[in-house]
This record gives C-alpha cells, sequence and structure tokens, in this order.
C-alpha cells in the first residue's frame, strides 16, 4: 500500500469508528459499540507501525514521510496544506497514542459495562484519537492547531460525560475554559510566527531559525515561543494553568489514562520538541520552561502528598511528571523529554487503568482511607500496579529510571542547566516516591478498611489483559535508552537506541561539554538513594505505623492545611481573577451596554418608526388618491420631457 | 367644406359629447348609454381611418358586448341610494382637477407643436394607407404577432376562470361570514 | 396656418388633440367620481382614446403595427372590464354598496 493509503486509514479509521458509535449513540451494548471503536483503534495501530517499519527501513537522515492531500488554506502568502508527517518524533508519538489508545478502549469494553451511554463514549473516545492523530502528524501549527482544539473539545465532552452531575460538568467547563486560555496564547504566537517566518510548517521553520540566539526579550522569537509556551501550559496542566487537570478526575477513569494522563496533555511537550531548534534559539523562554516545569514538579508533588482521592494523586502526579519534561525541554534535553513522555504514558496509563479496576472493584468508592488490604483481593491488579509503582518512583531497571535519571543528569550537566533546577527535580522525586509508596500502602497493603457492605472483585480479563500489556511495557519500555555509563557496565554494551533514533531531528544544546561519568553516577545514586528511603519512610508511616502520619500533619499545623488545601490556588484565582472579571463584565453591561448601546440602537429605532408614521398618512388606500399620484408623476414626468 | 371633413367634425362632436356626458351625469345607467354613444362615434372614426375590421370589433366588443356587461352589472345592484356622484374632499378634487387640466394642456400643445415633423416630412399624405387593411391585418396578425395572439388567448381563458371564481366568493379577502 | 385650414383640412393633429381630450376626460372620470362602475366605464374611455391614436398613426405612417396594438388592446380591455366587474359583484354581495369608498381595506 502507498504511504497516501496508510496515512488515510491511519487518521481517518478512528473518525470513521466515531461516526458509526455516533449515529447509533443511544444504543446499549457495551461489547458491540466497544468491539468497532477498539477495532478502528487498532486498525489504526497496525497502520502506524507499518509505517514506523517503512520509515526505519530508509535510512537515518531521511527519515521522513510526508504525505500531502490537498491544499486547505491559499490566501496571499498564507498556504496551508493539509499534509502529515512521520518522522521520528511523531512516530514516537503516534505509536504511544495508538497503541496505548488501544489497549485503553479494551479496557472501556469491561470498565464502561453498565453505562447507559455507552456507544456515546466509545464515540467521544475515537473522535478524540482522530483529533489526537491531526494534531501529532499535522505537519504545520494550523492543522496541529485544529487537533489541539478537537482534543480540548473531546476532553470536555468526556470530563463531562455524567453531566447530570452538576459539579462534574462544571469541571468540563473548567477544562474548557482553562484550555481557552492557553488557546488563545497559542494563537498569538501562531501570528507572531507568520509574520516572522512567514511559512507554519514545521520543516520551514526548523529550517529558517537563525543559528545566534537571540538574547532580548522582545524578540520576535521569543516572543513566539513564550505565547506557544503558555499555550503548553494550558494544554499540559503547568503552572498557572493547571487547575484543571485534577478537576478533570471527574470523567471515567479510562478518559484519565488515556486523554489526563498518557495522550492529550503531553500535546504541549510534544509542540515543543517539534518545534525545538525554534526554543533552542530563544534561552530566556528556556530558562522560564525550565523554571516552571521544576516549580510544578515540586508543587504538584507535594499536594499529591496529602491528597485523599486515588485519582486526585494520580492527578497531581500526573501534573508532577509533566514537569519533569518540561523542565527537561528547558535545558534543551528534548529526546530525554520524549523519552520520559513514552515512558509515562506507560506507567501512568498504567496506574489510572489500576485505578479504575480499584475503583470497579470498590464499586466507585474513590477514597483511600476506605480501600487497604485490597491485596487480597485483586492479585493482579496489585501485581501491575507494583510495576507502575516501581517505574514511577525511578527503581532501575524499571522505566520510569531511565527517563527520570536522564531528565535529571541533563538538569544539572547541560549548559542550559543549574544545580537549582536538579535539586527541585529531586526533590520533586523524593515527593514522588513518598506519595506513590503512600497510595500503594493505603490502597494495597495494610489493614482493610473496606466497609462491610463492599465486596472487592478482581476485574474480567478484558481489563486486566491491557493492565499486563502496560506493566511488561512498564518495565522494559526504559531500556531504549540506556544512558551509556550504564551500557558500558552492562553485557553486550547496548547503545542508547533511542538517542540515535532522534539524532537527526533533535538539536543539542551549544557547547554541551563531555559528561563526568563519576559525576553522572553519584548524582544517579543520590536522587535513587534518596527516592528509596523517602518510599521506606513511607512504608513506615502508612502501614507500620498508621498513627504517624497524623501526628507528622498536626506538628506542620498551618503548613499542612496550605498543602492539603492545594495552596488555595483555585481560591486565588477565583478572588483575584475570575470575581474582578465577572463584576467588571457586570459594570461594562450595565453601563455600556444597556444604557449606551442599547439607548442608542432604541433613538435610531423610534426615528424610523416616527418617519415610517408620516410616510404611512401617504398610504391611506384611497385608490383615488394613487391615481392622483400616478397623475402627478405623469405631470411631472412630461413637464420635464418638455422643458429640456 | 368636403363629405370627409364634415364627417370628422360630426363624429368629433358625438364623440367628445357622449364622453363627458360619462363622467359628469350622476345617474350610471345614463353613464352607460353615453359610453356606448362614445364607442359607436369611436367606431365610425375608425371607418374614417379605413381600419373596417378593428370599426367591426368595436362595435361589437364595446357597444356590444363591454356595454352590455355593464348594463347588466348595473341592473343586478339595483342601487336604492344614490351614491355621491364626485370626491368629497375640495383641495384633493382641485389638486385632481388641476392635474387633468395640466395634462390636457401639455398633450394639446405637443401635438400641436410636433405634427409638423408627421404631416410636412416623415409620413406625406401619399403613405396613407387607402382601401380595406383587413386582409393585411390578417396577415400581420397570424405571422409577426403570432405569439401574442396565443398569449392573449390564454389570457381569456384565465380571465374567464378567474370571473367566475370572483363571482362565486362572497366578499372578496375580507370575507368573514 | 390660416383659422379656414383649421377647419377644412382634416389631418392626424386633428384626430390626436380629439384622442388627447377623450383621454383627459376618461382621467378626470377616474380621478374624481365615486362610483366604482362608472370609474371603470372611464378607464374603458382612456383605452378608447388610446386606440383612436393608434389607428390614427397606423392610418397616416402606413403601418399595421398599430392596428394590431389596439387589436391586443381590445382584448384586454375586454378582460379588464369582466375580471373589474366579477370584482364589483363580489364586493357589492360584502357591502351592498359600490361606492370606491369601501375599497379601502388597501390602506397600509
Amino acid at each position: 500500500m502507498s504511504h497516501q493509503t496508510l496515512m488515510a486509514i491511519l487518521i481517518l479509521s478512528p473518525l470513521v469508528g466515531f461516526l458509526i458509535n455516533g449515529f447509533r449513540y443511544k444504543k446499549h451494548s457495551a461489547e458491540l459499540s466497544g468491539s468497532i471503536a477498539t477495532g478502528a483503534a487498532v486498525i489504526s495501530f497496525i497502520a502506524a507501525l507499518l509505517m514506523v517499519i517503512d520509515l526505519i527501513g530508509l535510512p537515518p537522515e531521511e527519515r521522513k514521510i510526508i504525505v500531502h492531500f490537498f491544499d486547505w488554506i491559499a490566501v496571499d502568502r498564507l498556504k496551508i496544506s493539509a499534509g502529515f508527517t512521520i518522522d521520528q518524533i511523531s512516530a514516537i508519538m503516534v505509536l504511544v497514542v495508538t497503541g496505548v489508545g488501544s489497549l485503553i478502549h479494551l479496557f472501556s469494553i469491561g470498565y464502561m459495562h453498565h453505562d447507559k451511554g455507552v456507544a456515546k463514549y466509545f464515540a467521544y473516545l475515537n473522535l478524540f484519537l482522530f483529533n489526537m492523530l491531526l494534531l501529532v502528524l499535522g505537519d504545520n501549527l494550523l492543522v496541529m492547531f485544529v487537533g489541539w482544539e478537537g482534543v480540548g473539545l473531546c476532553s470536555y465532552l468526556l470530563i463531562g460525560f455524567w453531566f447530570t452531575d452538576k459539579e462534574k460538568a462544571a469541571a468540563g467547563m473548567k477544562a474548557f475554559v482553562t484550555n481557552r486560555i492557553g488557546d488563545a496564547a497559542f494563537l498569538l504566537g501562531m501570528f507572531v510566527l507568520f509574520l516572522t517566518f512567514g511559512t507554519l510548517n514545521f520543516q520551514e521553520i526548523n529550517h529558517m531559525v537563525p543559528t545566534t540566539s537571540e538574547l532580548t526579550w522582545l524578540a520576535p522569537i521569543t516572543l513566539a515561543t513564550l505565547f506557544l509556551f503558555i499555550g503548553a501550559t494550558g494544554k499540559s496542566a503547568q503552572i498557572p494553568l493547571y487547575v484543571w487537570l485534577p478537576d478533570a478526575m471527574a470523567g471515567p477513569t479510562p478518559v484519565s489514562a488515556l486523554i489526563h494522563a498518557a495522550t492529550m496533555v503531553t500535546a504541549g511537550v510534544y509542540m515543543i520538541i517539534r518545534l525545538n531548534p525554534l526554543f533552542l534559539a530563544a534561552p530566556n523562554t528556556m530558562a522560564i520552561i525550565a523554571g516552571i516545569g521544576g516549580l510544578t514538579a515540586v508543587m504538584a508533588a507535594s499536594i499529591g502528598m496529602t491528597q485523599w482521592d486515588i485519582k486526585k494523586v494520580l492527578a497531581y502526579s500526573t501534573v508532577s511528571q509533566l514537569g519533569y519534561m518540561f523542565l527537561a525541554c528547558g535545558v534543551g534535553a528534548f529526546g530525554a523529554a520524549l523519552f520520559h513522555l513514552m515512558t509515562h504514558a506507560f506507567f501512568k496509563a498504567l496506574m489510572f487503568l489500576g485505578s479504575g479496576s480499584v475503583i470497579h472493584a470498590m464499586h466507585e468508592e474513590q477514597d483511600i482511607r476506605k480501600m487497604g488490604g485490597l491485596r487480597k483481593y485483586l492479585p493482579y491488579t496489585h501485581l501491575t500496579f507494583l510495576i507502575g509503582w516501581l517505574a514511577i518512583i525511578g527503581v532501575p531497571p524499571f522505566a520510569g529510571f531511565f527517563s527520570k535519571d536522564e531528565i535529571l543528569w541533563q538538569a544539572f550537566h547541560s549548559p542550559r542547566g543549574h544545580w537549582a533546577l536538579w535539586a527541585m527535580g529531586a526533590l520533586g522525586a523524593v515527593m514522588t516516591a513518598f506519595y506513590m509508596t503512600r497510595l500503594m500502602a493505603l490502597t494495597f497493603w495494610g489493614k482493610s478498611r473496606v466497609p462491610k457492605e463492599t465486596h472487592p472483585h478482581e476485574s474480567p480479563w478484558i481489563m486486566l489483559l491491557p493492565l499486563i500489556v502496560l506493566a511488561i511495557l512498564s518495565a522494559v519500555g526504559g531500556w531504549v535508552g540506556i544512558p551509556h555509563v550504564i551500557s558500558e557496565i552492562l553485557p553486550g554494551q547496548p547503545g542508547n537506541l533511542l538517542e540515535t533514533w532522534l539524532e537527526p531531528v533533535i538539536k543539542s544544546v551549544p557547547g554541551v561539554a563531555e559528561g563526568d561519568p563519576t559525576q553522572e553516577w553519584s548524582l544517579m545514586g543520590v536522587s535513587v538513594t534518596l527516592a528509596v528511603i523517602s518510599a521506606l519512610l513511607a512504608y513506615h508511616f502508612y502501614v507500620r505505623d498508621p498513627s504517624k502520619p497524623k501526628k507528622v500533619a498536626e506538628s506542620l499545623g498551618k503548613f499542612y492545611e496550605l498543602v492539603y488545601n492545594k495552596y488555595f490556588v483555585d481560591e486565588a484565582y477565583f478572588g483575584w481573577i475570575i470575581n474582578p472579571l465577572v463584576s467588571l463584565s457586570k459594570g461594562i453591561w450595565y453601563y455600556i451596554d444597556v444604557n449606551f448601546i442599547d439607548k442608542t440602537t432604541y433613538v435610531v429605532a423610534d426615528l424610523v418608526r416616527g418617519g415610517g408614521q408620516f410616510v404611512r398618512g401617504v398610504q391611506n388606500g384611497n385608490i383615488q388618491q394613487y391615481a392622483m399620484y400616478i397623475g402627478l408623476g405623469v405631470v411631472a414626468t412630461m413637464t420635464y420631457v418638455l422643458m429640456r | 367644406m368636403t363629405a370627409d371633413v364634415f364627417l370628422f367634425w360630426f363624429l368629433a362632436i358625438v364623440t367628445l359629447a357622449g364622453g363627458l356626458t360619462t363622467i359628469m351625469i350622476t345617474n350610471p345607467i345614463y353613464s352607460a348609454l353615453s359610453l356606448a354613444f362614445t364607442m359607436v362615434g369611436v367606431s365610425a372614426l375608425f371607418v374614417t381611418l379605413n381600419a373596417y375590421f378593428l370599426a367591426g370589433v368595436q362595435l361589437i366588443v364595446y357597444a356590444g358586448a363591454v356595454t352590455v356587461l355593464f348594463v347588466m352589472v348595473l341592473m343586478m345592484f339595483d342601487l336604492k341610494h344614490e351614491v355621491t356622484a364626485f370626491t368629497r374632499g375640495k383641495i384633493s378634487g382641485m389638486v385632481k382637477s388641476g392635474i387633468v387640466a395640466v395634462l390636457a394642456g401639455i398633450l394639446v400643445g405637443s401635438i400641436s407643436l410636433t405634427t409638423d415633423i408627421f404631416s410636412k416630412s416623415g409620413a406625406a399624405p401619399e403613405a396613407v394607407i387607402g382601401g380595406d387593411t383587413t386582409k393585411e391585418l390578417g396577415k400581420v396578425l397570424f405571422s409577426k404577432y403570432i405569439f401574442g395572439f396565443e398569449a392573449l388567448g390564454i389570457l381569456l381563458l384565465m380571465v374567464a376562470i378567474g370571473a367566475v371564481a370572483l363571482a362565486r366568493s362572497k366578499g372578496g379577502t375580507h370575507a368573514k361570514q | 396656418m390660416p383659422s379656414s385650414d383649421l377647419f377644412l383640412e382634416v389631418g392626424l393633429s386633428h384626430y390626436l388633440v380629439l384622442s388627447a381630450i377623450l383621454f383627459v376626460a376618461g382621467m378626470a372620470g377616474v380621478l374624481l367620481r365615486r362610483n366604482a362602475i362608472v370609474i371603470l366605464m372611464s378607464v374603458e374611455l382612456m383605452l378608447n382614446a388610446v386606440n383612436l391614436s393608434f389607428v390614427a398613426f397606423s392610418h397616416y405612417m402606413g403601418q399595421m403595427d398599430g392596428q394590431i396594438m389596439v387589436f391586443f388592446v381590445m382584448t384586454i380591455a375586454a378582460a379588464e372590464v369582466s375580471v373589474g366587474l366579477a370584482i364589483l359583484v363580489s364586493i357589492f354581495k360584502r357591502y351592498k354598496e359600490v361606492n370606491i369608498r369601501f375599497f379601502e381595506h388597501l390602506k397600509g
């Protein structure tokens, strides 16, 4: 098959699935709807796999499949084609999106089994996949933006999927509005880029980027990248726009796994990696990205330590891990960011699906205070969750270890890095180990606090299968990016596959020095040791001595309150931004709209009506008078003709 | 004074008198009668202009059918009280009379100013059509104007249907009974 | 032009002036009369006046087209009268009146 056909199948298959399920949205059969949707996703995955195999067959410098379908917009200088590209970056993304997506589709069949809107649910899920593929594959910013908006829409629809619950509907709206702020900035960034380069095509932009870095703040590239980064903070839940993601947990759990952990939220990171030469040319933006990323990683992790809702913990963990990815982007380690994006997609999807399995078993109970000792009832879920836990806290040789360590090392070592950034990353890693162990301990270990009336049961195989596949990926997924210092001591000395693969498309930071192996080893040792100690501490707190956490929390007093209430960020937004905006709008509505614009239109309307009343007198229904007007007209015309 | 000239003046007087009576007299029956007089006068004028066929049609259609139609409707209505003959509004009446007078002046004036063009230069009396024009009329009507002729046929059919439909309805579109 | 000529030599302008006077008389009737039937008659008068001028032109210019036009006008006039009278009949049925005053339902 030609690449054109394959690409069409890859992109359109989820759309067809969406249309089929969309037209039968009232049907209740989870098996049928789910099979259609999962089939569409799997077809997409197979097509993606075939294309990537073709891609590997090409020589490294020419690894790029560009499919041009048609010219979408052609106005003066603005030429946008409906073109799609698979290169080294999007190959990884497209495999993650369709692969993890297919697994989550499969999981949903079991999870959404009893839901009435199951066909609608699968339709949304497929629509999401379609838009995500547009986002990932589009070869220019505008096509990406279409996907970007599309996934936002699907996210809104799926967060508010149980929209009869007011709180859940509100969560959907919050996500939508928060994202809109970011999207506006994204648009502005596109405008600046178009003004500067006259094109929106990724390849062209990346070729045109000047080799010298911009040092001022108001230079076009710095401005454009800053705007794009604000867009990314909206979609990828970074400070200051992260507030929507924890609330987004109102949606069904597989949705949280697919959209709010594995794929959509990484779109911002993906966009930055895609435009890496552009971002490299703006060191100021890079510094901001790194700072925001590190800060988010620490702050979200600290909130995660205090939450009681199993999904909220995972949500803050996602925000924190996304912070890592931005930290990596900010120090110029785009490869590491993509690596972590991939491994995070595996283990976070695994943990979300695991939590879905737990919630399913506990009959929609999400409070971890009412769990505990579930290992007995859910052996397989526990086992897979355990692997996810090991991966996220960075225990070698699980996936998270390699990617996270790469990021930490780069944060320290890169010319754009700083020891403070490394410290933030390490602190985040320590806290991650703590809250994840806490989650494990409270959910699966220790004594059971399950209420007597609930009888937890293991999930069906259709839900366990994706868990197992993802667990395997979480365990071995990191082996594609083994750092040099480790590979040197391994038998056969496996190279860093990922680095070699990405080399042609990722620009390295100028002036990068050769790494010192001793330094790298010691940093690695420090972070792993700290994480393990932190995990053991958490184990001690929550399994051995369950009364301890309370005492610690009390001793911290006000600070604990602050963290527990998520630093009052939502309240601050309401108090300082939303409420003043609302009152300002009300003022404008009353004084400008009602008293000025409306009244002006009333005056105009009255004038017209008065004129109409006057003219109406002429049309009095008296036919003879009408005839008289005709006569007058004739006389006037003839007089004019004769006088001429 | 030749017979032709005498005939013209005689007919002109009859036609004018008939026309003025039609619009001046209060009783509609007399109006209809004087209208018939006018029609006959015009028909005779057609004869003086050698349009014999049109003269005949004029007699049949106007003096015959149309007048009869008018009289019949008048009889049918059986008006018991007299309708006010003329408009009541003084100002509008004066305006209307003024319009009519001015128009008459303009028309007669422009005719007397322009007939020189017809009588002297373009169409000299030699071009006047003599004899019976009926045959020629028929030829033109059924060749050059055949489409209009057919359209007229359809129009008459529709009018026949429409008139029947209208007369059957009880009081037009505002009927509320 | 001496006055004897005016009376003794009948030409196109004589017919046209006669037609004009008839036309204006008909127009006066349309504008001033209140009886709808008489107004219809006045319309007929105006049409006849126009017919007369058509035939006169046709005669003096040696062309048949004027007469054809008269033929058409006559047909349409007959149609118009029949429809007009039908409307009058239906209005009369409703109001028992033929005064033009009752036609003021066309008020805006």
